[in-house]
């Protein structure tokens, strides 16, 4: 029996190297505003608000990419200038003496969104406006603004539609960029932008469902605006009782959402994630809370390339050593989802080439071609 | 007491090696932070924060970094930038009030939004580039959209217009640029003390921003060493001058505000920066109140300088100095503590009212013309009260008084200007160019391309009431992808930057003051400069929807074609169909067709299509048709392809 276990151990090790094994390093945070004008100044607020709670639970300035639209803070409409507000009680002054953003006014585009997400920039963009993620990094991407029905306003004149949004994820995931990505959106009609999703690893979280509003939550008098959108305030209403420290799970997160608070039903696609998330922590993605690993010797794990395998391996197993004596039923149907990680589409297409370099005459391939196109017409037309 | 020293040791080598690594080891770094307030006649405020930070020339192996921020100093090495300076402002200066002809002024007087100017050390073909990078560092670095001035669209490069001699200069601004507090706390982040000692601490964010008034600025210049194989040092000064208008509970109008630091900035100075040389501030009464006392050799006067009938000051000042027309008062912040912070403040008791000494003309620009298509820019110059004491001074050799001016201004491409159209108005009678115009050059701008630029030497008599200069312009067209977000809000055209050549501005201290940065840099004569307003233009925007109209009309009309194609190549295939079942029932025969109508009845149920058999039947007959068709086709295209490929 223990022969049996130890196999599916290695067969589960294995599977998991050729796919994402790399254990999770780094954290990072890519948050947006999309709104300009003044009467969007909630949307900002929501930004911020999410940029303060990252900060707070520990992702540095350098590893948050912070997008806003429009200058809110220092707007001439602005009654108090240099703060920014998501409360009408004003104890909080997101804007603080502390903020780096690093697109705003016109630079916030659909282009350069994509671009920090897929890391094409130009030699000379600093590195302070990209994101260097890795293979081992978690990725929070936070959007706010006006949507629609698989689509997301830029500044009011362009749109991301939910194909561009996948086509980067899948880019990014192809690059090795993130090992999870998270992304949270607030904004009408949210979930439909995650319709085209499909790269493992991303966990999304929309406000609202097809055909509903993501509204405010209230206005501030004193502003003159609404000030917080309903599913950011609930988000940071839990957010606000943590600490680095806390283990609540991205489930209970996910329970807090109350359909009648948020007059809208927050939405969750957590169909290409594979952890349980009862058993993930949101400082997997809100915060940076790294596990410290244990080396027999100093820096060793750091200089050579072998002892990382090594560790690399190591972590699955003691994961899965813990998780199999509670559910070892489990542990076969983990071997399938693994083994559709190989991704059969990949290796068929690497076969096909390296038959197609087998061939000396290009042309009577393309004749071929032509013969079976033929033959193709011919069954389709049979068909009509 | 062996044992005693013996303990003491340790700690006494502690200590010193502390104090090493404050003072000693900094191997020349020097840091200085000033401030300089000043009362306004139109009851503001202006507070001067100025900070300097000096590196001294480096070896070979590159640079020590102690106080002297290290991304600064990688951007020096890195583009090989020999000066450069880089502003930060909202509000605009207003000349009148706050002084336009002394140095404080002409130096930081900035046109609204970011301003980029640098002088490179590189051959002239890598100007370009190294401009670009520069661009998007700073970017990087501030927290600013500086990027956008790396297109060859937003930039110039000025010849003589600007002030600066070089043909490595490059000159661009962005008079839309937000300034906020991420701006500023990169900036104060080069401070070795950032803004949590010294005076940088007066810094809070809502009391700056609330301002009339904030320039923000950074200008760093390369020192050569002059020695063989050491670099060159770097002097990197940073300033942020703010405007504040005092909170008064006062009715009286003509009364002076009093205010005090706290109530400023609502913080206090507590203690000085320790890694600063020198931690001074400064505060500089102008006007009236500099004759008032003519001596002050003892120190009763000196007492009555800063407690008299007019004003109080809350604290002793260290130092009096006296200047041709204002009072400076100096005072060391490195007695103030915790328990007694510094918090300077000054208690009007009479009204009081001075002026402030202004440039010989005074510019101002604004647009001509209506409609979207074109119009004309004017730039006016107006002789201000100080011209006629500055008259008889620029005797040219013929011996008429004269005032030089230049005028340096970039136009975006979008605005096509016709040079050929300047008219020059000198008292509002029309000059022909060879009598005013010293110089000129020009360089126009091509269509999405390159700006345009003028740069303009005129030479205007002394007596001269009113000068106006008009150019008319055509407005272009941007592609639709150009416009901005807000186009419909107008375009801006950069601020003209109007320098007076012979005349320069400095303060006439009598005092030696090398120690202070600051008072030194006051000391040096500075050529006089305003910016204009930045203007606004309305360009013809399009109906931003237009694309999706016209996406979804020729969809639409592609929809209506080939729908209606489909439907026609469909219909006679069933109509034929219809035809050949009507036939069908036609020769099933009436018994049988009443038959079934009678069962369905009786069933509930709809008629039944006659059996399926035949249209089967049928449509295979017709494919067998169409696939032989198709093959006919197909084996022709394939005989085709075999045949061409053979040849």
């Amino acid at each position: 029996m223990k022969i049996v276990i130890l196999v599916m151990l290695l067969c589960y090790s294995f599977a998991f190297s050729s796919g994402d094994t790399t254990i999770h390093t780094n954290n990072w945070a890519v948050l947006v505003c999309t709104s300009r004008f003044w009467f969007n100044y909630r949307h900002m607020a929501n930004t911020l608000s999410l940029y303060r709670t990252v900060k707070r639970l520990g992702i540095p300035d350098e590893r948050i990419i912070l997008m806003l639209a429009d200058d809110m803070a220092c707007n001439a409409r602005n009654e108090y200038p240099a703060q920014v507000f998501n409360n009408e009680n004003h104890k909080l002054n997101l804007y603080g003496d502390n903020v780096e953003v690093d697109y705003r006014g016109y630079e916030v585009t659909v282009e350069n969104f994509l671009r920090v997400l897929t890391g094409r920039h130009e030699n000379a963009v600093p590195r302070s406006k990209r994101l260097l993620s890795d293979e081992g990094s978690h990725i929070l991407l936070y959007m706010t603004g006006h949507g629609g029905d698989e689509f997301l306003k830029f500044q009011d004149a362009e749109e991301l539609q939910s194909h561009d949004l996948a086509d980067a994820v899948k880019q990014m995931k192809e690059k090795r960029r993130f090992k999870e990505l998270m992304i949270m959106v607030d904004t009408c009609q949210a979930a439909t932008l995650f319709n085209q999703l499909q790269s493992p690893g991303v966990l999304a979280i929309g406000s609202s469902l097809k055909g509903e509003n993501s509204y405010s939550h209230h206005l501030d008098s004193d502003v003159g605006v609404s000030v917080v959108d309903r599913f950011t305030y609930y988000t940071l209403a839990f957010f606000e009782r943590l600490n680095i420290y806390d283990n609540a799970s991205l489930n209970s997160l996910f329970r807090s959402y109350d359909p009648k608070l948020l007059m809208s039903t927050a939405y969750y696609r957590t169909d290409l994630y594979q952890p349980h998330l009862a058993e993930v922590p949101v400082t997997n993605f809100f915060g940076s809370v790294m596990e410290t690993i244990h080396t027999d010797s100093v820096y060793k794990a750091f200089s050579s390339k072998t002892s990382n395998n090594k560790i690399n391996s190591e972590m699955p197993v003691n994961q899965l050593s813990e998780h199999d004596e509670l559910q070892k039923a489990n542990i076969p149907n983990d071997e399938l989802k693994t083994e559709k990680q190989k991704c059969p589409y990949t290796q068929m297409r690497v076969d096909l080439h390296e038959k197609l370099e087998k061939f000396e005459n290009v042309d009577t391939v393309v004749n071929l071609g032509i013969a079976v196109m033929v033959f193709v017409v011919m069954i389709s037309s049979s068909l009509l | 007491m062996a044992c005693l020293v013996r303990s003491w040791i340790p700690l006494l080598f502690l200590q010193s090696f502390l104090v090493a690594i404050a003072f000693g080891s900094n191997e020349g770094e020097e840091f200085s932070e000033e401030l300089l307030l000043k009362p306004l006649p139109d009851r503001k405020v202006l507070a001067h924060f100025h900070f300097e930070n000096r590196a001294p020339p480096s070896n070979s192996h590159g640079r020590n970094h102690h106080l002297f921020p290290k991304a600064i100093s990688q951007l020096v090495q890195k583009f090989r930038v020999k000066e450069m300076e880089l502003s930060f402002t909202q509000g605009r200066w207003n000349h009148e009030h706050w002084g336009g002809f002394d140095p404080l002024s002409s130096m930081n007087a900035k046109p609204v939004g970011v301003e980029l100017w640098a002088v490179f050390d590189v051959p002239q073909s890598q100007v370009d580039i190294s401009w670009k990078n520069l661009t998007h560092a700073l970017s990087g670095l501030f927290c600013a959209s500086i990027n956008f001035l790396e297109s060859s669209t937003s930039y110039a490069a000025p010849t003589w217009g600007f002030g600066t001699n070089s043909d490595k200069l490059r000159y661009g601004s962005l008079p839309r640029e937000a300034v906020c507090t991420e701006n500023l706390t990169p900036w104060l982040k080069l401070l070795p003390c950032r803004d949590k000692d010294g005076i940088s601490a007066l810094m809070n964010r809502p009391s700056v921003y609330r301002g009339f008034y904030h320039s923000q600025r950074l200008h760093l210049s390369t020192v050569e060493s002059g020695q063989e194989g050491l670099g060159s040092g770097i002097v990197l000064e940073q300033t942020l001058t703010v405007v504040i208008q005092p909170e008064t509970t006062s009715v009286e109008t003509n009364m002076q505000p009093s205010w005090s630091l706290s109530s400023l900035f609502g913080r206090k100075v507590v203690g000085s920066c320790v890694l600063a040389k020198s931690s001074n501030v400064y505060l500089q009464l102008e006007g009236r109140l500099g004759h008032e006392s003519k001596n002050v050799d003892t120190e009763i006067e000196a007492h009555k300088l800063w407690m008299n009938s007019d004003f109080d000051l809350s604290l002793k000042p260290d130092r009096v100095i006296r200047e041709s027309s204002s009072l400076l008062f100096i005072f060391d912040i490195d007695k103030s503590s915790d328990s007694e912070p510094f918090d300077l403040g000054l208690t009007w008791k009479l009204p009081s009212k001075w002026s402030c000494e202004q440039a010989p003309l005074h510019a101002s620009r604004f647009l001509m013309g209506s409609g979207n298509e074109r119009g004309a820019i004017a730039i006016l110059l107006k002789a201000t009260e100080s011209q006629e004491k500055l008259s008889g001074r620029n005797l040219t050799t013929d011996g008429r008084c004269t005032i030089k001016a230049n005028i340096f201004q970039i136009f975006p491409w979008y605005i096509k200007v016709y040079y050929h159209t300047l008219q020059i108005f000198v008292d509002q009678q029309q000059k022909t160019d060879s009598e005013v115009l010293k110089k000129i050059n020009v360089s126009p701008s091509t269509d999405k391309v390159s700006s345009g630029m003028l740069e303009m030497m005129l030479e205007l008599p002394c007596e001269v009431k009113s000068a106006a200069i008009s150019i008319e312009y055509d407005k272009g067209f941007l592609h639709i992808d150009e416009y901005p977000p807000d186009a419909n809000q107008g375009f801006d055209i950069p601020s003209a930057l109007i320098s007076f050549p012979s005349h320069h501005a400095s303060l006439d201290f009598q005092e030696e003051l090398s120690k202070s940065p600051l008072l030194s840099s006051f000391k040096e004569k500075s050529l006089v400069r305003s910016y204009t307003e930045v203007l606004l233009v309305p360009l013809t925007t399009p109906d931003f929807s237009m694309p999706y109209n016209v996406i979804t009309i020729t969809c639409t009309i592609f929809a209506l074609y080939f729908g209606s194609l489909l439907n026609v190549l469909r219909r006679r295939i069933g109509e034929e169909e219809r035809f050949l079942k009507s036939q069908a029932g036609k020769k099933r025969g009436g018994l049988k067709q009443l038959l079934s109508r009678l069962t369905a009845k009786i069933r509930g149920r709809p008629i039944e299509a006659p059996s399926s058999e035949s249209p089967a039947a049928e449509s295979s007959f017709l494919s067998s048709k169409l696939i032989f068709k198709i093959i006919l086709v197909a084996g022709a295209a394939a005989a085709w392809q075999y045949f061409s490929t053979d040849k």
